[in-house]
C-alpha cells in the first residue's frame, strides 16, 4: 500500500465525562473508498470531523498528506481546501444561485477580491458547468438554490465538492433522509465522482448493504471503538448483527467509562 | 415561557399587519434588483442634493471644538454638588420614561384588542371581520399619532399645559401608545387567535377569551416589547428635557451652550446607565422569564410608577383645569384650519424633499456602519481571545454610545465641522441611527444559521469571503427589513436635527414656532404626516418583496 492519505494513531476524544473516540488507529490511502458504519452515537461524525478539523483530538495523531491535522487558519489554507465535506443538512445558502453555492467550494483557492466579484458576475463558470454536469443537474445553474428539490440541492453540495479538487471527500450520512433507491444512487454518484477525480472517499452510512455494494473497505463503529477494520467482501452478515445489536443500558454504561 | 427576539418585535411597529400564516409570493431576482437599483438611485439623488464634491462641506476650523468634546471623555466632572445635580435630573428622566411607558402600554393594550382582527371577527371558521367603524376609526387615528413625532407632541403639548411635568409624559405616552397598539394588534392577531377561536367555540363571551386565551400565549411578547419601549421612552425623556422639560436633556443642553464638555460626559454616562439598566432588565426577562419573574416585574413597575409620580409632582386635574381649556381653545382658534401663505408654500415643499433626503442619507449611513460594526459586534463571529474578549465589547461600546448621544446632540458637535444643510443633519441622525439600528443587525447576526458559515471555514476560506458567500445571503433580507424601517423611523426623527437649525421640515416649524405662527405649525404637521405615510407604503412594499 502507498503511503497512507490520511492516518489516525491512538486517538482519543472526549467531550468532559464522555469518550466520543477511543484508541482509533485508520488509514485511508489515496483513491480508497472506506465506509464508516455503525449505530447513531458510535462516533462517526466526529471521527470525520477530525479529518477537516472540526473536531480536535484530545490525545493521539491524525496526519493528512504526512502532516498533522491542526485546527488553525492556516493549515485549512494549505491542506482543509483539498479536503470535501458532503454534510448531512447539506449547509448550503438557500438564497444564493446554485452557480454561487458550487462555486463557494472555490473560495480558499481565490482572492477575496475575486471572491467578490464572482457574485456580481460569476467567474470559472465552465467548471461549475462540468461539475453540474457530472451530477446531473447542468441548466439548474443560474437558479435560486432554495427554488431546487431536495435531491438537487444534494446534488448541489457534491458539486461544490466536485469544483475543490479534493483528495478526500468526507461525507456525514449524506443519504440518512432518502428512501433506498435513491440513497443507492446518491452513494453510486458519490463514488464515482469521487473516483474521477482522483479523490478518497470516507463515508458514514447506516446501512451495511450500502456500504458493501460501494466501497472498498468497512470500518465497524461503536461506542467509540472499533470493532472491525476490513475489505468490504469480507464483512459478514454477522458482523452487521452484532454491531446493531440492542446493549441492555447497564452494559452500555460502563463500556462508556 | 420564550419571547420573540426583539429585532422581528420592531419589525411589527409599521406597515401591514401579517395576516395568518404569511403566504409570501416568490418574487424573483429582477424584482430584488430592481429596488436596489432605485434604491441606489435614490441614495445618489440625496448625495448629489448635498452639494458634495460641487462645495466644501468640511468645516476645517471646527476640529479642535470637536477635538477637545471627545477629549473630555477622559476626565467627565466628578465634583459633588453636580453629581448630586445630576442624580436628580437622571431621576427625573427615568420618571418621565416610566410613567410615558406604562401610560403607552395601558393605551396600547386597549388599543389593541380594538385594533385586532381577533375581537371582531364574525365568525370562528373565518378570518372575515364585522365592518366595525371602530376598527377602522382605530387605525386612521393610530397611523396619524404615530405620524407624528415624540418631540412635536411636546411643543404641542407645552402650548397647552405651559411648563409641567404632564407635557413630557403625554407627549411620551401618545405617539407610543399608538405604535404598541398597532404592534399588540399584531400579536394577537398572530400569536392569540387561534387560543381566542378555541375558547370562543366553547361558548366562551369575548372579553374571557381574551384574558384566560389571548393573554397568557401572548405576554412574553407582549411584555418584551414594553421593555423595548421604556428603553426607547428614555431617549425621548432626554429629547423632550431639551425643549424645556427638564432632566437629563436639558442638562445636556445647558452643558452644551456653556462649552462644558466634560459635564456633558457625566451626563451621556448617566445616559448609558439608564438606558442599560433597562436593557438588563428585559433581557434577564427574555431569558429567565418565569411567570414568576413576569410577576414580580410588573408588581415593581407599579411600585416604580407611583414613585415617578410622586416625584415629579403629577397632578392629572391640570388635564381639566380651566386653564388648560382655554389654551386649547386658543390654540383651536389659532391653529385651524391649517393655513400658508403663498410663497410659504413653496418652502414647505423644498423643506418636505430636504427632510426626505436626510432620512435616505441618514438610513444609507447607519445600515453601512451598522452592517459593518454589527459583523465585529456579534460573538459568534469572532475567533480567537483578543477578537471575543476585545473587539465584540469594543464594537457594542460603540454602538451604545452612539444611540446613547441623542440625535440633537450629534447634530451640534457635527456642525462643528460641518457646513449647516442637509448633509450634517444626515450625519447626526445617520450617527444615531446606526447606534440602535446596529444593535439590532448584530441580533440577527448572532442567531444566523451559522452551519453554512462553518462549512465554508473549513475548506480553508478566508473571513471576508466566507462572510460574502454564507452571512451576508443568509441575513439579507432582515438586514434589508431592519435598514427599512430604521428608514421609517428616521424620517419621523429628521425633525430632531431640524430643530437646531440645520435644514428640513424641523427647522421650518421651528421657525413657524418661534414667530407663534400656529396655522402654518398645523401645515407643516400635516405635512410630516403625509410624507411619514409616504415613506411607510413605499418601504411596506419592498419589505414585503423581500419576502
Amino acid at each position: 500500500m502507498a503511503a497512507p492519505l490520511l492516518r489516525l494513531v491512538g486517538v482519543d476524544v472526549r467531550f468532559g465525562d464522555t469518550h466520543a473516540l477511543r484508541g482509533i488507529d485508520l488509514d485511508v490511502a489515496p483513491g480508497e473508498r472506506v465506509a464508516l458504519v455503525g449505530p447513531s452515537g458510535a462516533g462517526k461524525s466526529t471521527l470525520l470531523g477530525l479529518c477537516n478539523a472540526t473536531a480536535v483530538p484530545s490525545a493521539g495523531l491524525v496526519e493528512f498528506r504526512g502532516e498533522q491535522v491542526v485546527d488553525t487558519d492556516a493549515w485549512r489554507r494549505s491542506h482543509g481546501r483539498r479536503i470535501g465535506t458532503v454534510h448531512q443538512q447539506l449547509n448550503l445558502v438557500p438564497s444564493l444561485r446554485v452557480v454561487h453555492n458550487v462555486n463557494a467550494g472555490r473560495l480558499a483557492d481565490w482572492s477575496t477580491a475575486k471572491a467578490l466579484f464572482s457574485l456580481i458576475r460569476p467567474r470559472e463558470t465552465s467548471r461549475v458547468q462540468d461539475a453540474l454536469h457530472a451530477v446531473g443537474i447542468t441548466d439548474k445553474i443560474n437558479m435560486r438554490t432554495d427554488q431546487l428539490s431536495g435531491g438537487e440541492q444534494q446534488r448541489v453540495a457534491i458539486a461544490r465538492v466536485l469544483v475543490q479538487g479534493p483528495a478526500l471527500v468526507l461525507a456525514d450520512e449524506p443519504v440518512a433522509a432518502l428512501d433506498p433507491a435513491r440513497a443507492d444512487e446518491v452513494v453510486a454518484l458519490l463514488v464515482s465522482q469521487a473516483a474521477r477525480v482522483d479523490s478518497a472517499l470516507l463515508i458514514s452510512l447506516h446501512t451495511f448493504a450500502l456500504a458493501r455494494r460501494h466501497c472498498d473497505r468497512i470500518v465497524g463503529l461503536r461506542d467509540g471503538v472499533v470493532v472491525f477494520d476490513r475489505p468490504a467482501s469480507a464483512v459478514s452478515d454477522d458482523d452487521a448483527d452484532e454491531l446493531y445489536r440492542i446493549i441492555p443500558r447497564p452494559t452500555l454504561r460502563s463500556s462508556a467509562r | 415561557m420564550t419571547a420573540t427576539d426583539t429585532a422581528s418585535l420592531f419589525e411589527r411597529e409599521i406597515g401591514e399587519p401579517r395576516r395568518g400564516r404569511r403566504e409570501v409570493p416568490h418574487i424573483g431576482l429582477p424584482d430584488r434588483r430592481r429596488w436596489l437599483g432605485m434604491s441606489a438611485i435614490a441614495v445618489g439623488w440625496a448625495l448629489w442634493s448635498t452639494g458634495i464634491g460641487r462645495t466644501g462641506i468640511v468645516n476645517t476650523r471646527g476640529w479642535p471644538l470637536l477635538r477637545s468634546f471627545f477629549g473630555a471623555v477622559t476626565h467627565p466632572e466628578l465634583e459633588g454638588s453636580f453629581l448630586r445635580r445630576i442624580a436628580s435630573a437622571t431621576l427625573v428622566t427615568g420618571a418621565y420614561a416610566m410613567l410615558g411607558t406604562v401610560l403607552s402600554v395601558l393605551v396600547g393594550a386597549v388599543g389593541g384588542v380594538v385594533m385586532s382582527e381577533t375581537w371582531w371577527a364574525r365568525s370562528l371558521a373565518s378570518r372575515q371581520r364585522r365592518a366595525r367603524p371602530i376598527w377602522l376609526a382605530a387605525r386612521v387615528l393610530s397611523s396619524v399619532v404615530r405620524g407624528i413625532h415624540e418631540g412635536v407632541w411636546g411643543l404641542i403639548f407645552v402650548i397647552v399645559l405651559g411648563l409641567n411635568p404632564l407635557v413630557a409624559v403625554l407627549a411620551i405616552a401618545l405617539p407610543y401608545g399608538a405604535i404598541t397598539a398597532k404592534v399588540y394588534a399584531d400579536l394577537i392577531d398572530e400569536t392569540g387567535a387561534a387560543s381566542f377561536r378555541a375558547l370562543r367555540a366553547t361558548g366562551a363571551p369575548r372579553l374571557t377569551a381574551l384574558l384566560y386565551g389571548v393573554i397568557p400565549s401572548t405576554l412574553p411578547d407582549l411584555v418584551s416589547y414594553a421593555f423595548y419601549r421604556l428603553e426607547c421612552s428614555m431617549r425621548a425623556g432626554v429629547i423632550l428635557g431639551m425643549i424645556g422639560a427638564g432632566g437629563l436633556g436639558f442638562e445636556l443642553t445647558q452643558s452644551f451652550n456653556s462649552l462644558r464638555y466634560n459635564e456633558m460626559w457625566t451626563i451621556i454616562g448617566a445616559l448609558i446607565i439608564l438606558s442599560t439598566l433597562a436593557d438588563q432588565w428585559s433581557a434577564r426577562l427574555r431569558r429567565r422569564g418565569s411567570t414568576r419573574n413576569v410577576r414580580a416585574t410588573l408588581v415593581a413597575a407599579f411600585g416604580l410608577t407611583v414613585a415617578s409620580g410622586w416625584y415629579l409632582g403629577v397632578h392629572p386635574s391640570t388635564l381639566w383645569s380651566s386653564r388648560t381649556r382655554e389654551q386649547l381653545s386658543f390654540l383651536g382658534k389659532h391653529g385651524f384650519p391649517p393655513r400658508l401663505d403663498g410663497h410659504a408654500w413653496a418652502r414647505l415643499w423644498r423643506g418636505a424633499i430636504q427632510t426626505v433626503q436626510i432620512s435616505i442619507l441618514a438610513a444609507a449611513l447607519a445600515a453601512t456602519l451598522g452592517l459593518f460594526v454589527a459583523m465585529f459586534a456579534s460573538r459568534e463571529n469572532q475567533v480567537g481571545r483578543v477578537r471575543t474578549w476585545i473587539v465584540a465589547p469594543f464594537a457594542r461600546t460603540l454602538l451604545l454610545l452612539a444611540r446613547a448621544i441623542p440625535a440633537p446632540v450629534w447634530a451640534l458637535l457635527v456642525l462643528f465641522v460641518v457646513f449647516p444643510g442637509i448633509m450634517p443633519a444626515a450625519i447626526a441622525l445617520g450617527l444615531y441611527t446606526f447606534g440602535v439600528l446596529g444593535r439590532l443587525m448584530a441580533e440577527v447576526i448572532e442567531n444566523l444559521d451559522w452551519r453554512p458559515t462553518r462549512a465554508l471555514r473549513a475548506t480553508g476560506a478566508g473571513r471576508v469571503s466566507v462572510a460574502a458567500y454564507a452571512q451576508l445571503p443568509l441575513a439579507a433580507p432582515k438586514l434589508a427589513s431592519l435598514s427599512l424601517y430604521r428608514w421609517e423611523v428616521a424620517i419621523r426623527e429628521t425633525i430632531l436635527v431640524g430643530v437646531v437649525g440645520t435644514s428640513g421640515l424641523g427647522r421650518i416649524l421651528e421657525r413657524q414656532r418661534v414667530g407663534l405662527d400656529y396655522r402654518s405649525m398645523a401645515t407643516t404637521v400635516i405635512a410630516m404626516i403625509v410624507l411619514t405615510l409616504g415613506v411607510d407604503v413605499i418601504s411596506g412594499r419592498i419589505r414585503r418583496s423581500l419576502g
